[in-house]
């Protein structure tokens, strides 16, 4: 059938332009020109090495990494709570309550960085660890949120009755009853959460100094004017990053694209 | 206190402070900063000054010329690749190393992606070399620092999102309304038109609206495709923020940013919304 025939390229063809540039910049960083060559000239790790042996993207490495799992921590703490108390309660303000804490989804992230930029001046918050942690933890909370939200439905609601019924105290029955519960949207959550924010620019570039900086704005300083092998090499490792991660997301079972029923 | 309202109060409270401080707060700031001027005196002066200009009003023109196109390219492309994903692969393996090749650049940030349509683009670009040396063209294309090349790579970096919220709705489509609507001698493209897009409406606009809002207010993927030819409304609110620091104009500049999001995702809420009930 042409119909069906049109449809299958346009899809292959639309997954061929996702991978494309993913595929230049790793096939990039493995020239062994000194300049940006592809196809590349002939393959080499050096530009890696490079990366590996220059103390500052070390420690921007670290920096990413410690910020994402902080942050992430800091949302799950958050918006559990949140999510339970929004799902289990009616009370005045109830929906105000949810959007405040589901809107930095929709809102500009250059416009709270920029805020949070201003605002933390007054404090002496800028351009430190703190600031950066504040700001990736307002956007990457909702993820949390969302996730668990999804899963407080009102057959869990049922086991967590029974659970009371049966004379289980608030503490045990959180523990063991609810918690287990919504344990895959934390999991899912956390996840999208901690990608935000190893990826994030818009919010980090306000609150980064060449003391302090994240991988992703050490690559937009630099990409701006100079384009070479070792900065093909940095976005290849997080390319790399990015496929062990769904890897191993795929290998526990987390299907992003549920099967049809 | 209402016995009641206890404990949600209470398992609110730090979220809550926690927003209201450096979110609420913040905002705030900007709000109150773009009403007044250097001087902290009240005035609409920065407001006239974004608003009175044509200079801006074309800053955000192609702002929103190239967040509705992304939008709209997503879609025209993101709708078969998740029609294709959810009902015709077969195979199983093939299917979760499509879903992979989706997620992946969701997983990568904005600056390796638009590097690599940097590297693709140029002049210099594997896409000019092979449109030359196919002769298809004569003289390499300008594509960095157009629109075209800014919408290529936006549409890159938003799509999956677009495809995954169709795919999502479209996994979820009771397969009982389309037999339905076959048994009753529907042709295969009355049953999409009628049946299967309707029900699948509320993904495609939840899908519209997150690459709406991302496209309006992105940054990285312009500043870095434009070669500095073209301004969108948040390399400006960067330039003021970031160099000039002039948080007042800068503010204003803001607001308007957040007023246009904001009357889009309204807007786009409210077609569902009227859609989903009849």
């Amino acid at each position: 059938m042409p119909a069906r025939l049109l449809l299958r390229l346009v899809a292959w063809a639309t997954l061929a332009y996702l991978l494309l540039p993913l595929l230049v910049i790793l096939g990039a960083s493995l020239t062994a020109s000194p300049y940006l060559a592809f196809p590349p000239q002939g393959w080499t790790l050096d530009w890696y090495r490079q990366m590996l042996a220059d103390p500052s993207y070390r420690a921007a490495f670290a920096t990413s990494s410690q910020l994402a799992l902080a942050a992430t921590v800091l949302a799950v703490l958050l918006s559990v709570p949140a999510a339970l108390a929004i799902a289990r309660y009616r009370f005045p303000g109830r929906q105000a309550a949810s959007a405040l804490l589901m809107s930095p989804l929709v809102l500009p992230h250059i416009v709270l960085g920029a805020a949070l930029l201003q605002f933390g001046g007054y404090f002496g918050l800028v351009r430190s660890f703190p600031a950066l942690l504040i700001g990736h933890t307002v956007i990457v909370a909702p993820f949390v949120l969302r996730a668990v939200l999804t899963l407080l439905t009102p057959e869990q609601r049922a086991l967590e009755e029974a659970s009371y019924d049966l004379g289980a105290s608030p503490w045990s029955t959180f523990w063991r009853v609810v918690l287990p519960q919504i344990r895959p949207g934390i999991v899912t959550g956390s996840i999208f959460a901690f990608i935000s924010s190893w990826i994030n620019v818009e919010l980090s570039v306000f609150n980064t100094s060449t003391a302090l900086n994240t991988i992703p704005v050490k690559l937009f300083n630099y990409v701006q004017y100079t384009i070479d092998p070792l900065i093909a090499a940095v976005s290849g490792a997080t390319i790399v990053a990015a496929v062990l991660a769904i890897l191993v997301l795929d290998f526990i079972g987390l299907d992003l694209l549920p099967d049809r029923k | 206190m209402n016995r009641g309202l206890r404990m949600p109060l209470a398992m609110l409270a730090a979220p809550l402070a926690f927003f209201v401080a450096f979110f609420l707060a913040p905002l705030a700031v900007v709000i109150l900063a773009s009403l007044s001027d250097t001087a902290n005196a009240w005035t609409l002066e920065q407001y006239v000054r974004v608003l009175a200009d044509r200079y801006h009003w074309e800053v955000i023109l192609v702002t929103f010329r190239i967040a509705c196109l992304t939008t709209l390219v997503s879609l025209l492309l993101g709708y078969p690749l998740a029609w294709y994903l959810t009902r015709m692969v077969r195979w199983r393996a093939w299917r979760r190393v499509c879903v992979i090749l989706l997620v992946v650049p969701m997983f990568t940030s904005n600056i390796v992606r638009s590097f690599g349509w940097m590297v693709l683009l140029g002049r210099k670009g594997l896409l000019n070399q092979t449109l030359l040396d196919g002769g298809l063209i004569d003289r390499p294309l300008r594509l960095l620092g157009t629109e075209t090349g800014i919408l290529i790579g936006m549409v890159y970096v938003l799509l999956p999102f677009m495809v995954l919220a169709i795919g999502n709705a479209l996994s979820r489509l009771d397969a009982s309304h389309e037999l339905a609507s076959a048994d009753l001698g529907a042709p295969p493209r009355a049953t999409f038109f009628h049946v299967i897009l309707p029900l699948t409406l509320p993904g495609v606009i939840s899908g519209c609206i997150m690459v709406f809002t991302l496209a309006v207010s992105a940054y990285v993927t312009p500043a870095l495709l434009s070669g500095g030819r073209i301004s969108v409304l948040s390399m400006l609110i960067f330039q003021q923020y970031s160099s000039v620091f002039d948080f007042h104009y800068g503010g204003a500049l803001s607001v308007v940013l957040l007023i246009f999001t904001l009357v889009m995702v309204g807007f786009a809420g409210r077609i569902g919304r009227t859609r989903g009930d009849a």
